[in-house]
């Protein structure tokens, strides 16, 4: 018993050392970053490794008193929210019609729907361009809100359509008789049973939106609607002689999706790993 | 495709599908329903196909009309183009190394994950973290990491012994594709150990514990349990990452712009390469069109020779488990 | 412009999966500049002090012109190219924008995009030096109003050539060779370049067909579609001689010009004793250096040396200015503005801040810059001009130049093969 113990023991041990080196490297570039924000250019070259000694915050609170660096995070983060908002609810529509009703031509339509994963965003670029300024959408949030949402559907409707397929029909039978319309059993009833892939979904959109940096660069003339990746970009340049200062911009600039990562994080496995028993 | 057409008959505690409650008069709720999707897809993800489609056809440098029909010309030039041959390759050569390297590190990885070891919760976080990060900043920080004169790398390597390799990472036309893929793997790898991760735990304990009991090792017990029950996520999983890696960009563009010399250059950055630097808008269209039907036919055989049955399943076992 | 219009009807109309046709047809009347007096104006001058300059002018011009309302994108370079290519391919271009010139703006105006501004900008043209306009003008016809010249040329750190015991800077190709091998053996980096961007690396080829071809050969072979003529495989084996040296910083194909570590830094910080830049070249070393420093006294400049056997002049000059083109749907007052800020007060503003050599004549004193001063004075004694080749001509083959020439410096192709790619992609168009 005590043996058995033991070789638990150890074998706990080097799995925690596994992770523990494994978890090391995959941090190394982000904290290089935390770290070079708090250092200087001297440092950075001398110390590359080593923590900043002096500490300078310099940087970061240069960046946070900056109005460029907040209106820029609010921009992402209003444009991600109304993106996925958006593909979420027209996905789920769609991919409860798709799992739920039959009728003639479902199935060829529902392919014409997976055809746009094979379609990849930057390839469309131009000829979307196009649309979007016939549509009047150039300078506008929705100019890239639509399109990420159009581009997301394939995947959400993928996912979401297999989701709902898992749903026992009795749910859905019992709802009926209960008077239930399919606008209300979508709303009230098979929506919240699917929290967890909308969750998944969801996250996956966020991601796509706050990282997206094509779409808004090419829609957006205006820098008051420019988005977090295009502040990376400009600041890049602008700095570029100012290493420590970068790497300040850039950390904070990764900040916001890391916690809003590490909120979601429980809702995302959930939703990948669990099913309708849970939830 | 990812259609069901070849869906595994329903399991016996699921009532079919197809016996959902006969609706009286479905079509007005179906309309409702999906045309906002319709309109949406339509609009700004057919359209763009259909245009860069028809672009495809022409000799045509983006400016005005398309007036110039050249027939087939644009595909027929793409296929003696070294370059396209070269995209193709190096496509490849990332699909190998996904396939050999990145995808079994993730499986791996997952494994670990599925330990009950204190903290795990974090390093399941710690590993997703990359992915969250967006594709300009990850540049900016391997630029720097990989930089030949003051980066980490060089550093690095120094400092576990290797000495300095003198290597030059992104800078060398030979190992930039190497340097690259460390990259996209350090990116991408989290998603991957997710899905794995969702897969194992989807399965029943009973079925391990069982195996115990029969006195199998833990890896006969991965080798014959984890891994064949883990089939339909490895799948789905390793068709993700093929159609990424045909698809691959934004990294790319961002972090190499496809260079040194053309070196790392992938599909949609000689796609990018010809439309906005050379102006060769009908070409760079048939290029989208390439990407386009490669996508496709990849997609169909895929699904026809490697899916079958389990796709449904498999897309993360969302809805199907058990 | 009716055949952009057309353009965009065709699209639609093949597009046109019916009710979404109509939808798009309804709202494509060009609702915003036309008669608008909004002025887009996209400027690639993204850091200061110049990016507040620009700014100051337009709110001056704003208060001057009620009604008009300035919407100013300052973009870094290659977001820039990278967003103006969308908008002018989409017919949409912005009202100012800013252009080197050349073919690319040529093609542009070839296909109405862009205001024939030959009346306007020819009622200030006599303000100018000569030969300001001649990179935005064709056929007689002048397509953008000039800010700013200057040329290209050898930036060298005095100090690093006396460690090496390099005396008088060279004057023909044989003795840079000889120099960069001096600079060598004195375990000095002798070069820096930026191998990532593709443009600096052009500089070179382009200079040494200069050299050894001559002006006419380089017009001419844009006309007869021909690079395989003697002047550029000359060019080419120049250029292979200089590579088989490895004058170039270690990992100078993954190097960006202005970035972190690029070229601008290392030469700024005294990692690499010559570059090959044009007149920005100083400022550029300053701002990325560490301090902002720069070389100060230490940076010294010399014209592109000569070609032995070459009927090409030492007093050739390759370079080129920036300017401002005008989009087709412009409003009056951006034109207006052109002139505005080519006022000779303005104009020496822009020379004194963002140090480049001013095109507008009153403000040539304006020029302080040591180092401007030199690249003033070369350009004053030239004999020949030639354009950025990657503006010059047509996108297609400007960029084939750059990835023949980035191949050539790599290693990775021979002169034959550079001459044949570039007059494959010149017959393709």
């Amino acid at each position: 018993m005590s043996h058995a113990t033991g070789a638990r023991r150890t074998r706990h041990g080097v799995l925690h050392l596994a992770s523990i080196a494994i978890a090391a490297t995959v941090v190394v570039p982000i904290v290089f970053g935390v770290l070079g924000g708090f250092k200087d250019n001297g440092q950075l070259f001398s110390n590359p490794f080593g923590l900043p000694d002096p500490w300078l915050p310099g940087n970061y609170l240069d960046t946070l008193g900056s109005a460029a660096f907040w209106q820029q995070a609010g921009n992402s983060l209003t444009i991600a929210v109304a993106s996925t908002a958006l593909m979420v609810v027209v996905g789920a529509m769609a991919a409860y019609i798709f799992a739920r009703f039959a009728f003639p031509g479902r199935e060829a339509l529902f392919m014409l729907f997976a055809i746009g994963l094979m379609f990849p965003f930057a390839v469309a670029i131009l000829p979307l361009f196009v649309l979007l300024r016939e549509m009047n959408l150039l300078n506008n949030p929705l100019g890239v809100v639509l399109p990420q949402a159009a581009f997301g559907l394939p995947i959400t409707i993928v996912i979401l359509r297999s989701f709902f397929r898992g749903i026992p029909g009795e749910v859905e039978e019992s709802a009926v008789l209960d008077g239930c319309g399919p606008f209300r059993f979508f709303w009230r009833i098979l929506l919240p049973m699917s929290r967890p892939a909308l969750g998944t979904v969801s996250v996956l959109a966020v991601v796509g939106s706050w990282n997206n940096y094509l779409l808004p660069l090419i829609v957006f003339n205006d820098s008051r609607w420019w988005t977090l990746p295009l502040g990376v970009q400009q600041f890049q340049s602008q700095y570029s002689a100012d290493t420590a200062r970068i790497l300040a911009y850039v950390t904070l600039a990764m900040l916001p999706s890391l916690v809003c990562y590490a909120f979601a994080e429980r809702q995302l496995i959930g939703g990948l790993t669990s099913g309708i028993g849970k939830g | 495709m990812l259609t069901d057409e070849r869906r595994p008959p329903p399991a016996p505690s699921r009532p079919p599908v197809e016996a959902a409650p006969r609706r009286r008069r479905p079509w007005p709720t179906v309309v409702a329903f999906l045309s906002p999707a319709v309109v949406l897809f339509a609009l700004l993800v057919l359209t763009p196909i259909v245009v860069a489609a028809y672009g495809s056809f022409f000799n045509w440098n983006g400016f005005g009309a398309p007036t110039n029909f050249v027939g087939l010309e644009n595909f027929r030039r793409l296929l003696a183009d070294d370059i396209f041959a070269g995209d193709l390759s190096r496509a490849l050569l990332l699909v190998v190394l996904s396939l050999g390297i990145q995808l079994p590190v993730s499986l791996a990885l997952a494994m670990l994950l599925n330990q009950p070891l204190r903290g795990r919760r974090v390093y399941r976080m710690l590993f997703f973290a990359p992915y969250v990060l967006s594709e300009v900043v990850t540049a900016v920080l391997f630029t720097m990491i990989f930089s030949p004169n003051q980066g980490l790398a060089n550093h690095l390597t120094r400092l576990i012994g290797l000495g300095d390799l003198g290597a030059t990472w992104l800078a060398d036309p030979d190992t930039v594709m190497y340097s690259l893929f460390l990259v996209i793997s350090w990116k991408y790898f989290g998603f991957h150990t997710i899905l794995y991760l969702a897969g194992r735990q989807s399965i029943p304990p009973e079925l391990h514990d069982a195996a115990a009991i029969d006195g199998a090792g833990s890896w006969q017990a991965f080798r014959h349990i984890t891994l064949p029950l883990l089939g339909p996520t490895i799948r789905i999983s390793v068709f993700l990452s093929i159609l990424g890696t045909i698809q691959l960009f934004d990294m790319v563009w961002v972090l190499t712009a496809g260079g040194p010399i053309r070196s790392s250059e992938t599909l949609a950055v000689t796609m990018f390469q010809e439309g906005f630097k050379r102006f060769h808008v009908g070409y760079a269209s048939a290029i989208s069109m390439a990407i386009f039907l490669i996508s496709l036919t990849f997609g169909l055989l895929y699904q026809r020779f490697v899916l079958r049955r389990d796709l449904e399943g498999a897309i993360t076992t969302i809805g199907d488990r058990r | 412009m009716p055949s952009i219009r057309l353009s965009r009807r065709s699209l639609l109309a093949l597009a046109g999966a019916g009710a979404a046709g109509a939808v798009l047809g309804g709202c494509s009347d060009d609702g915003e500049s036309g008669s608008s007096r909004k002025i887009r104006w996209w400027h690639i001058a993204n850091t200061d002090p110049m990016l507040s300059q620009w700014a100051a002018m337009a709110r001056q011009f704003e208060a001057a012109h009620p009604g008009v309302k300035f919407e100013i994108t300052p973009l870094e370079n290659e977001s820039f190219k990278t967003k103006l290519t969308t908008n002018i391919q989409a017919g949409d271009p912005p009202d100012i924008f800013h252009t080197w010139g050349g073919g690319v703006l040529f093609q542009q105006a070839e296909a109405g995009l862009v205001k024939d501004l030959t009346a306007d900008v020819g009622g200030w043209r006599d303000t100018l030096i000569p030969t300001a306009l001649d990179a935005y003008t064709t056929d007689g016809k002048i397509y953008a109003s000039a800010v700013d010249t200057g040329m290209v040329g050898f930036w060298y750190n005095k100090e690093l050539f006396d460690r090496a015991g390099v005396g008088e800077p060279p004057a023909t190709w044989a003795e840079f060779l000889e120099a960069v091998r001096k600079l060598k053996a004195a375990k000095v980096t002798p070069i820096a370049l930026a191998g990532k961007e593709k443009w600096p690396g052009h500089y070179y080829w382009a200079y040494l067909a200069m050299r050894a071809g001559g002006l006419d050969a380089l017009r001419q072979a844009a006309t007869d579609k021909n690079f395989e003529q003697p002047g550029f495989v000359a060019a080419s084996a120049r250029l292979a001689e200089l590579v088989a040296l490895q004058p170039f910083q270690t990992g100078f194909l993954a190097a960006g010009y202005s970035t972190a570590d690029g070229q601008a830094a290392t030469m700024g910080n005294g990692k690499a004793a010559i570059e090959l830049m044009g007149q920005w070249a100083p400022v550029v070393q300053r701002d990325n250096s560490a301090g902002k420093k720069g070389l100060g006294d230490k940076l010294g400049f010399f014209p592109f040396p000569a070609v032995d056997g070459g009927s090409g002049k030492i007093t050739d000059v390759f370079g080129g200015g920036g300017g401002f083109a005008v989009g087709k749907d412009a409003p009056p007052e951006a034109v207006e503005f052109l002139k505005f800020i080519a006022q000779p007060d303005n104009a020496r503003i822009e020379a004194k801040t963002a140090g480049v050599l001013p095109v507008v004549a009153a403000a040539q004193d304006a020029v302080t810059d040591p180092g401007l001063k030199l690249v003033a004075g070369a350009l004053s004694q030239s004999t020949g001009f030639q354009l950025y080749l990657d503006q010059a001509y047509a996108p297609a083959v400007g960029q084939q130049v750059n990835d023949s020439v980035a191949e050539l410096l790599a290693g990775k192709a021979s002169p034959e093969q550079v001459a044949k790619a570039i007059t494959t992609a010149a017959k393709q168009g």
